[in-house]
């Protein structure tokens, strides 16, 4: 009897399933002139936005770079796990020297050029060429650079999951914001501005600094925890 | 043409030449050593004249490119003689002939290396 009910509940869920899929017609063109059109008119036009691989990433697929994110924070979660016990076990790392000290006093200065230029590219994604993970990933370089350097520099790791989680809570807070003013998840609800200016493209920039500060932290950590373990 | 482009034209030749020079000498050169003198060297003076004659050329970038000239001649140098360092650390030697080994490997006093025993293992 509890087959029966089960074979005719899944029966049931597979036909409205596949009644939803037949009513979306595959094969048929939805947009005129093909979807590339409709995304280089809309990212000028109603965006705002001069960088067109900003607006298709961040808006026109703004819930796939959510899964994006997603997929890197698993991703790091899991490479934390796997390390984790040899790490303590060992409890030394695997680069031996430090630097000389031309690097070393080369760096201090090197440093913080390398977090601006990030900083810089992470800002500007809607403008120019880059992004949030471009911009997180040069952080990134430059932390790499000071554990490579200094042989007892270390990362507070607290603070990069503290970073870590605002950042990804920013994002789907602004994508359930979406939905209070204009409808949908993710949706563009502030004004757009003017084309070509540092504040323009509504909440675009705010996502992908959102981004950077996540893919920063996130490829920090496991700069971190790969260089610790014993190879 | 004016004189600006014509002195950024000449800037960016020499700089290609110079580039072009590197990238030889990184395929001709026999040892490690010798190849990054030549990656670095040259590179270095050519990427600077390179950014300078574009600058020359486009008057208003002229600060931008100045400002990737200091990163160049900051930079450069750094990696480079990190790269030494790490190849001489790992026990990768310069190619000299016999009677002038005691006088021009005198480095390997300074720096901490690998014995014989263990280039062996």
């Amino acid at each position: 009897m509890k087959k029966i009910i089960v074979i005719i509940l899944l029966g049931t869920l597979g036909f409205y399933t596949a009644h939803t899929f037949f009513d979306i017609g595959f094969g048929f063109p939805h947009f005129e002139h093909g979807i590339k059109d409709v995304y280089l008119q809309k990212t000028v036009s109603d965006l705002k936005v001069s960088n067109t691989v900003t607006s298709i990433v961040v808006n026109f697929r703004g819930f796939d770079t959510l899964g994006e994110v997603t997929v890197l924070f698993l991703a790091v979660t899991a490479l934390g796990g796997i390390l984790y016990k040899r790490r303590h076990e060992v409890g030394e790392r695997s680069v031996l020297f430090s630097a000389s000290s031309i690097v070393t006093s080369g760096s201090k200065l090197l440093f913080p050029a390398i977090i601006l230029l990030g900083v810089y590219v992470f800002i500007h994604g809607h403008l120019s060429p880059g992004g949030g993970f471009q911009g997180g990933t040069i952080i990134a370089t430059g932390f790499l650079l000071m554990l490579l350097t200094y042989e007892n520099y270390s990362v507070n790791h607290t603070v990069l999951s503290l970073v870590e989680s605002l950042a990804g809570i920013a994002f789907a807070g602004i994508g359930l914001l979406g939905f209070m003013h204009g409808g949908t998840f993710l949706q563009n609800f502030i004004e757009p501005g003017v084309l070509n200016n540092l504040f323009s493209g509504g909440v675009i920039p705010i996502i992908y600094i959102m981004v950077g500060f996540k893919v920063g932290a996130e490829l920090t950590g496991v700069i971190y925890t790969v260089l610790h373990e014993k190879g | 043409m004016s004189i600006l482009e014509i002195i950024g034209g000449i800037l960016i030749l020499i700089g290609s030449a110079f580039l072009f020079l590197g990238a030889l000498g990184i395929f001709r050169m026999p040892d490690v050593y010798n190849r990054l003198q030549a990656g670095t060297k040259a590179t270095t003076l050519g990427g600077m004249s390179l950014v300078l004659g574009v600058g020359f050329l486009e008057p208003s970038w002229m600060l931008k490119s100045l400002i990737i000239i200091i990163f160049i001649a900051y930079s450069n140098p750094i990696s480079s003689h990190a790269l030494a360092r790490a190849m001489y650390r790992r026990g990768h030697y310069p190619l000299i002939k016999d009677k002038d080994k005691e006088k021009m490997d005198a480095y390997r006093e300074v720096v901490p290396h690998k014995t014989k025993e263990e280039e062996k293992s």
